[in-house]
């Protein structure tokens, strides 16, 4: 098992490298941000003093090692755009992102597993239909256009909900009050854009619980549970359940990385202050830093992820730590 | 008897007005030979009461640190309007006057041209309690990196500060635009910086936490999402009306009228596009038009061989082919000027009247002239629009089509069309485009003329032998009325020529919510100050009380 984790770590410690490296050379590819800064007329003086502040005169090769140089040291280097450590805004933002992702994550859930659920057990049915059409909803209604939806009923007709902006919670400190605060309030301001954001992912869910409980029903040990006279409720909560979790399971790992990371179009219909739109933002400016330190970050989350789901399979089942 | 006691009154009364206005002359800095400044006086109005409500506004894009430090101030309007909430300038556009006196009082520039001289105000505090003093002046001065940095310190010999209050800028050689490019409006080097303050928390921590001498103290910031400023109760002009002025990025257009019409937002920018009627229609909203500068079309490489718009009557043919009545109404429902030059009128240099008519819309004659110029079927060219503009551009692209000039459209981001935009010619290949461009830049038509159509400059679009001598007379003259008169040649030369084909006077609307005070149509003085695309100063918006 020891062999099997430091393996499996060092695969990690490969992809990360290429991570950054591949990022490093992308974002050069996509032109020079001392043109982009530097306004029409800017002299040449001007122009040749914020390629030297941005490091952007040395060699490609010194930029790399200075990059990686830095990186090993956990600094991700100064934005262009923002002229503040990119680590410093980055983690500022990072909460509000969790925040938004895991709201989304639990509507999704709870919308898309029990109207799954009931599809399957009543397939064929009124309620079968009826959670196949709010699926396709979920999957055709893109998160923006229910965003705006969202915004004129609630915020604008009704006035129930804020419409702009995260509201004033703010994570700073590590005061278990200070959790409960950021987590706990503001959940008008919350409402909207995690509905919007958790609406196309619960599609998503409903289908794939569907279509996974569909597959557990039918099977033969569900048939048997049945003919020994174990009660519905049983079967289903006990025994269909949770063998037909797996998938969703692994798939809503999966979404909620994409909730956190890659959010951009609703944080900008409802100025949420996430990495979304900060990435969003760094590659609309060619902020080589931001974009490096948001993508490796991003990457890094899911590193760890399937770092940890390898050890996991490995640790339940044998054949797969004991395979070369 | 009586008379006796008038005349005596009289006399009383002369000699009392004469020595009022002796104390009211300052004394002079300066020896020698003055050149006449047109600097107007600072209105002063210490009696305000105190300030309240929070007003709440909507930028169009995401917050930069980086504006907050004017010692790294570029050329961008946009970093003036932080500079006018934490600091404050020697010499800065107001309301009443583009060239108004700031933290200085009193101004000298001799008249060779080779020294300027300042006096500061008396109980000048930056928001730490310390006094800026001319110590501050001169390390800006010195320190100062942004646009036209190389300028001010090459032609600077030295700064002299002669006490406290009195500062005097030795230049090696005549430096006549020094008051023009040293006034807040056009540069960042005027916009005083604390010196000790700013050497203490160094460049980052300054920009995190900026300290100045400004209406307005910052008093929290999330990097690019908002920036909450607090009334600065000891500002020497006014004490601010506002309490709190909470300034959000904020992206989206539908984002930034939603905020407008539930109450969470009392100003917003850029108001523009399709959602302008219904900013129009909407009885809480008011809206200013906010006139910034003119479009106009540039044609990247026109006088090379190959390119069809070499021939002046293909250039002209372009002008002839649009309707820009139509555009007006279509682009900004009326609100917006056909205007006759790439100069917004709003500088004084600016060519207008006669001199600068609107474009004549005639297809048949726009036809006639391409078959004249040998392109009878027309041709086919990349037409490239100012992002988001895309719609404005799409309607170009029609008009011209009329006169058989088939259009591409060639969509870029913002910062990549300034950054192709600021590379002049080379930022466009070929030389079968049009670049559609706008530029409300400060400092008169000579700071168009420079950037865009003299050979040398980086962002050229012009390279003509004419202008190029008229501008090299320019750079070496040294009489204020001769240097205007060339700056309206090279202007009328351009405009003749049809290099560049203006289109409209742009207006950049802003609205505002019911929570912005005065109630009914006064609220449109906040755009009065020259050349602003955005309403400052900030001290003077007045909001309800918070509820």
């Amino acid at each position: 098992m020891k062999r099997y984790v430091l393996v499996r770590a060092l695969y990690s410690v490969v992809t990360l490298w290429l991570l950054v490296t591949i990022i490093f050379g992308l974002v050069r590819l996509t032109g020079d941000p001392v043109a982009m800064k530097a306004e029409a007329g800017a002299d040449a003086a001007y122009v040749a003093q914020l390629r030297q502040s941005w490091g952007l005169d040395q060699p490609l090769h010194w930029q790399y090692l200075g990059f990686v140089g830095r990186l090993l040291r956990g600094d991700f280097g100064h934005s262009f755009e923002k002229s503040l450590p990119v680590r410093d805004i980055y983690f500022e933002r990072l909460p509000n992102s969790l925040k938004l992702g895991f709201a989304a994550f639990l509507i999704s859930i709870v919308l898309g597993v029990p109207l799954g659920m009931l599809s399957a057990l009543k397939v064929n049915s009124v309620w079968d239909n009826t959670g196949k059409g709010i699926a396709l909803l979920g999957l055709s209604m893109p998160g923006f256009f229910v965003g705006l939806i969202l915004i004129i009923v609630f915020g604008i007709e009704l006035r129930w909900l804020p419409v702009l902006g995260k509201g004033s919670s703010a994570f700073v400190g590590s005061a278990p009050s200070t959790w409960l605060t950021f987590w706990f309030r503001d959940w008008a301001h919350l409402a909207m854009p995690a509905f919007a954001l958790g609406w196309y992912f619960s599609g998503a869910m409903l289908r794939i619980t569907r279509s996974g409980m569909l597959d557990v029903l039918g099977s033969d040990y569900i048939k048997l549970v049945r003919l020994k006279g174990v009660p519905e409720a049983v079967v289903v909560a006990k025994h269909a359940l949770k063998n037909s979790m797996i998938p969703v399971l692994t798939f809503a790992g999966l979404n909620l990385l994409i909730m956190v990371n890659v959010a951009v179009v609703i944080e900008v219909i409802f100025n949420w202050p996430g990495v979304g739109q900060l990435l969003y933002d760094a590659l609309s400016n060619r902020d080589f830093p931001m974009v490096q330190g948001v993508v490796l970050m991003s990457g890094l989350m899911i590193v760890l992820l399937n770092f940890t789901i390898d050890v996991l399979y490995g640790c339940v089942d044998p054949r797969i730590r004991l395979s070369r | 008897m009586r008379r006796g006691f008038l005349l005596v009154l009289v006399a009383l009364t002369l000699t009392v007005m004469s020595f009022g206005h002796a104390v009211a002359q300052p004394a002079p800095i300066l020896s020698g030979p003055l050149a006449k400044l047109d600097i107007k006086p600072a209105q002063i109005d210490t009696a305000r009461g105190t300030p309240k409500g929070t007003l709440t506004i909507a930028m169009h894009f995401a917050l930069d640190p980086g504006w907050l430090d004017p010692l790294e101030h570029i050329t961008a309007v946009t970093m003036q309007m932080y500079d006018y909430f934490v600091h404050d300038a020697m010499i800065k556009p107001m309301p009443y006057g583009f060239v108004t006196y700031g933290l200085a009082e009193h101004a000298e520039l001799s008249a060779d041209f080779r020294r300027a001289a300042f006096r500061l105000r008396p109980g000048l505090k930056f928001h730490d309690g310390q006094p800026v003093t001319t110590a501050d002046v001169k390390w800006t001065y010195e320190n100062f990196k942004g646009a036209y940095a190389k300028l001010f310190h090459d032609k600077l010999e030295h700064v002299q500060t002669v006490d406290d209050r009195t500062v005097v800028f030795h230049f090696r050689e005549p430096f006549i635009d020094f008051m023009d490019l040293y006034n807040g409006g056009v540069s960042g080097i005027g916009w005083i910086v604390p010196r000790h303050y700013y050497e203490k928390v160094g460049r980052d921590g300054f920009k995190a936490k900026p300290v100045g001498a400004g209406p307005y103290k910052l008093v929290s910031q999330q990097a690019g999402v908002q920036m909450t400023f607090e009334a600065f109760d000891d500002y020497w002009r006014r004490r601010p009306a506002a309490k709190t002025i909470v300034v959000k990025g904020v992206r989206d257009l539908t984002a930034r009228m939603a905020g407008l019409q539930t109450g969470e937002l009392d100003l917003a920018f850029g108001m523009t596009g399709k959602l302008l009627p219904r900013l129009m229609s909407d009885k809480s909203l008011r809206w200013d038009p906010n006139f910034t500068g003119p479009w106009w079309l540039m044609f990247p490489g026109h006088n090379e061989p190959g390119s069809p718009f070499r021939d002046k009557r293909v250039r002209q043919a372009v002008s002839l082919a649009i309707n820009r009545p139509f555009l007006v109404k279509q682009e900004t429902q009326g609100i917006g000027k056909p205007w006759g030059n790439w100069v917004s009128p709003e500088n004084r240099d600016a060519l207008q009247g006669p001199d600068a008519s609107v474009g004549e819309f005639n297809l048949e004659k726009a036809k006639q002239l391409m078959a004249q110029a040998g392109f009878p079927d027309g041709f086919e060219v990349e037409y490239t629009p100012f992002p988001p503009y895309f719609d404005m551009g799409e309607r170009i692209i029609t008009d011209l089509r009329a006169v058989g000039i088939r259009g591409k459209m060639q969509s870029l981001e913002g910062p990549a069309f300034r950054s192709k935009v600021g590379q002049g010619r080379k930022g466009f290949p070929g030389n079968r485009t049009i670049v559609q461009n706008i530029d409300p830049r400060a400092g008169g038509s000579k700071a168009n003329i420079a950037v865009y159509a003299v050979c040398d400059s980086p962002s050229s679009f012009i390279c003509d032998p004419q202008i190029e001598a008229l501008w090299k007379k320019h750079q070496a003259s040294l009489d204020v009325a001769e240097r205007e008169r060339l700056v309206k040649q090279i202007q009328r030369i351009v405009l003749e020529e049809h290099y560049f084909v203006p289109l409209y006077w742009n207006p950049f609307v802003h609205a505002i919510g019911p929570r912005v005070l005065p109630e009914g149509e006064a609220f449109h003085r906040y755009w009065d100050t020259l050349n602003a695309p955005y309403p400052w100063p900030w001290e003077v918006w007045e909001v309800k009380a918070d509820r």
